[in-house]
């Protein structure tokens, strides 16, 4: 199946913007942040087809997967 | 602090503080062991001085008999990592309530003056009245104790903050400072002037790297006090690292809430900054006075963006390893740093940037220089202007002051500079005020009176009740865009329970980067607590000292003329829906109307018996 998968800020440092990939079925958010390398502590937002969802969340064929970095005050 | 007891929970008069009082009116001091009414005593910050400004009654924040408390923390100056707040509490000259009595305030920062104060031996200061003439106060230690003096500081008028502070330093060694800049020194016409507190950074540097207590106008009270600034000289007494200390400073820095504010060439996020990349993607970063468009103007300030054109440097506190600043210098033809520019926080980048039309990162970084060095709230400062400009756009016919309108920086530049000289009152004494003299009040971005932060309203109605700072004391500004919470029973929840913990960093002398996500009430704090004081003190204790805190300012609010109506968001949000945010909207009338009946349902009962029952005339 393929996933479109946007990344956010410094998660594009070193990856990409924006990319569709192929991953078999059954494949979860989490399985796609660690492929990608995203330390745990930064991950902030999972969000799939603009909804909130959880990183254990598991994907569909088309769906598009979007991941922030986690926000903390100013 | 004076410790006669390991239990501080349950016998806090067995914890004594030491407090002078200083009348700088006659120049008396009284020198006192104060022993501790309950664990937020024991704690400090605004759960101490809280206490002391409920047994006050006062109807305007400009009067005698409204003291600036300055103090301390249990584990500021301590060797647990950020522990180097300093408290500035009183009633404030902005946050008022529609009936127009003053809101009691606190505002905090970090640099080393709190430390230095520490070591001192003094724990809390009380300013009451005003002195005829400038002074500044020295608190130094001695043999017999720590000593206070007030000093002539007519030396120091019209200086900046930062000028303040080098000027004193000349003068003193081993001592750091606290100073208000010429806004606060306006204090009839400017009511968001900040504290400054110097950094061992600017002091070695000589850059104006330093850090403020802004919100709600505690340097315009020190300005209406004629006191200038605080000087704190003393040895460092920093205890040597304990195993236990120094676990949870690995912890900290490593594996805490903090580790994604360390520098983006250390694995971490970049500091706040990062607040601007997340935002965007729900278009929800304030953009024209908080009506962002759905387009990428915001992306214009982006760190990427940044740093094509100038060197950011990722710096920190002394002694703390999180390293959550980021100091814009400009490039030179080599690609080393420059001069330093400006320091770039998510709030006044964004309050002084993109939410007032400006894209480009020198100008924001010239604004945020100017507000700093006149000693400003940022936040507050960026806000009113913003509505000034979303007025003049609204008006072309009726332009309101120098006519600016977003985008235009030299006006803009103009309207800060003129604010902070006391020209321009108008904008000096907040949105709120503004607002009512024009008739246009929807579009005032503040709750209560305090000018809202860098998040849009949309996106937080805990705003509502946050007892201070908008986002700093309630954390619930990321409850609906990080943690995608949109039901009515998540945000009771956040608002009444877990989200208002955020203020426990506000007693007890830490920064909020030490965990910002789980608070005060931890196994960490509880293991430095008992390495650093041998105190025993257990995470429920705290939680339940840091809710009465925060229900204390709740109370004060209520009688200070606060009527529940006020517990609401700007009427814009709802007035006129921005469709451009990619939120589920939970800014409706009915939404907001459930949740004001619901979080005061859970409230309202625990409201009793947390202030005086009588109260000093």
């Amino acid at each position: 199946m393929n996933v479109a998968i946007k990344l956010v800020g410094i998660f594009q440092i070193g990856r990409f913007k924006e990319a569709v990939h192929e991953y078999p079925s059954g494949t979860r958010a989490c399985d796609i942040v660690a492929e990608l390398r995203i330390p745990a502590p930064l991950l902030g937002v999972v969000l799939i087809n603009d909804v909130h969802a959880g990183v254990e969340d598991v994907l569909n064929d088309g769906d598009r997967l979007c991941l922030l970095p986690f926000i903390d005050g100013g | 602090m004076k410790y006669f007891t390991s239990d501080p929970a349950a016998e806090p008069a067995s914890v004594q503080y030491t407090r002078c009082t200083v009348d700088l009116k006659s120049g008396k001091m009284q020198m006192q062991d104060v022993p501790c009414r309950n664990l937020e005593d024991v704690l400090g910050g605004f759960g101490r001085s809280f206490q002391i400004l409920a047994e006050r009654n006062i109807s305007q924040a400009y009067c005698d008999e409204n003291p600036l408390i300055v103090n301390t923390g249990l584990l500021t100056g301590s060797s647990a990592m950020t522990g180097m707040r300093t408290y500035f509490s009183g009633y404030s000259p902005i946050k008022e309530s529609k009936k127009g009595l003053p809101a009691a305030m606190w505002s905090t920062g970090s640099g080393n003056f709190g430390a230095k104060l520490k070591w001192t031996g003094l724990d809390e200061l009380i300013f009451e009245n005003r002195s005829d003439k400038p002074v500044y106060a020295l608190i130094s230690e001695t043999p017999a104790g720590p000593q206070v003096e007030l000093k002539p500081a007519e030396h120091l008028l019209g200086l900046s903050t930062h000028e303040k502070i080098m000027s004193l330093h000349k003068e003193y060694g081993n001592a750091h400072f606290a100073a208000i800049g010429q806004a606060g020194e306006q204090w009839q016409n400017v009511y968001m002037g900040a504290v400054a507190l110097s950094t061992d950074n600017q002091l070695k540097s000589g850059d104006d790297k330093i850090r403020f207590a802004g919100r709600g106008g505690m340097g315009s009270l020190m300005g209406y006090k004629n006191l200038l600034a605080l000087v704190a000289q003393s040895s460092d007494k920093i205890k040597p690292l304990t195993p236990e200390v120094k676990a949870v400073n690995i912890n900290v820095v490593k594996g805490g809430g903090a580790a994604r504010l360390q520098p983006i060439s250390r694995g971490g996020g970049g500091g706040t900054w990062a607040a601007y990349d997340v935002l965007q993607a729900f278009h929800a970063v304030p953009l024209n006075n908080f009506r962002p468009e759905g387009n990428d103007l915001p992306e214009k300030l982006f760190r990427s963006q940044v740093e094509k054109q100038y060197v950011i440097k990722s710096e920190a506190c002394y002694r703390c390893g999180i390293t959550c600043h980021n100091n814009v210098h400009e490039k030179k033809e080599d690609s080393s740093a420059g001069g330093f520019l400006a320091k770039f926080d998510y709030e006044p980048l964004n309050l002084l940037g993109t939410n007032l039309g400006i894209h480009d990162a020198g100008q924001a970084a010239r604004l945020i220089h100017l507000c700093d060095n006149y000693g400003m709230d940022s936040i507050s400062l960026g806000v009113t202007i913003s509505y000034i400009l979303s007025f003049n756009e609204r008006h072309p016919e009726q332009l309101l002051l120098n006519g600016a309108t977003f985008g235009d920086f030299s006006r803009i530049r103009e309207l800060v500079e003129q604010t902070a000289l006391g020209k321009l009152p108008e904008i000096g004494h907040g949105s709120k005020r503004l607002s009512e003299k024009t008739g246009e009040t929807s579009y005032a971005y503040h709750v209560k009176g305090l000018e809202l932060p860098a998040y849009q309203p949309e996106t937080n109605p805990g705003y509502a009740w946050a007892i201070a700072g908008g986002h700093m004391s309630m954390g619930t500004y990321g409850l609906l865009t990080r943690e995608g919470k949109s039901d009515i029973d998540s945000w009771v929840e956040g608002i009444t329970r877990t989200k208002l913990q955020i203020v426990g960093f506000d007693m007890i002398g830490l920064c909020k980067f030490f965990d910002i996500t789980k608070g005060i009430c931890t196994q960490m704090v509880v293991d430095c607590l008992k390495s650093e004081l041998n105190l025993e003190v257990t995470t429920a204790d705290l939680s339940a000292a840091v809710r009465r805190a925060f229900l204390r300012g709740l109370a004060l609010e209520l009688r200070q003329g606060y009527e529940k109506s006020e517990y609401t968001l700007p009427a814009e949000v709802w007035e006129r829906p921005n469709p451009n945010i990619k939120l589920p909207n939970i800014s409706s009338q009915e939404f907001m109307a459930e949740l004001q009946k619901r979080v005061w349902e859970v409230f309202e009962p625990e409201l009793g018996g947390l202030l005086p029952n009588s109260i000093h005339e």
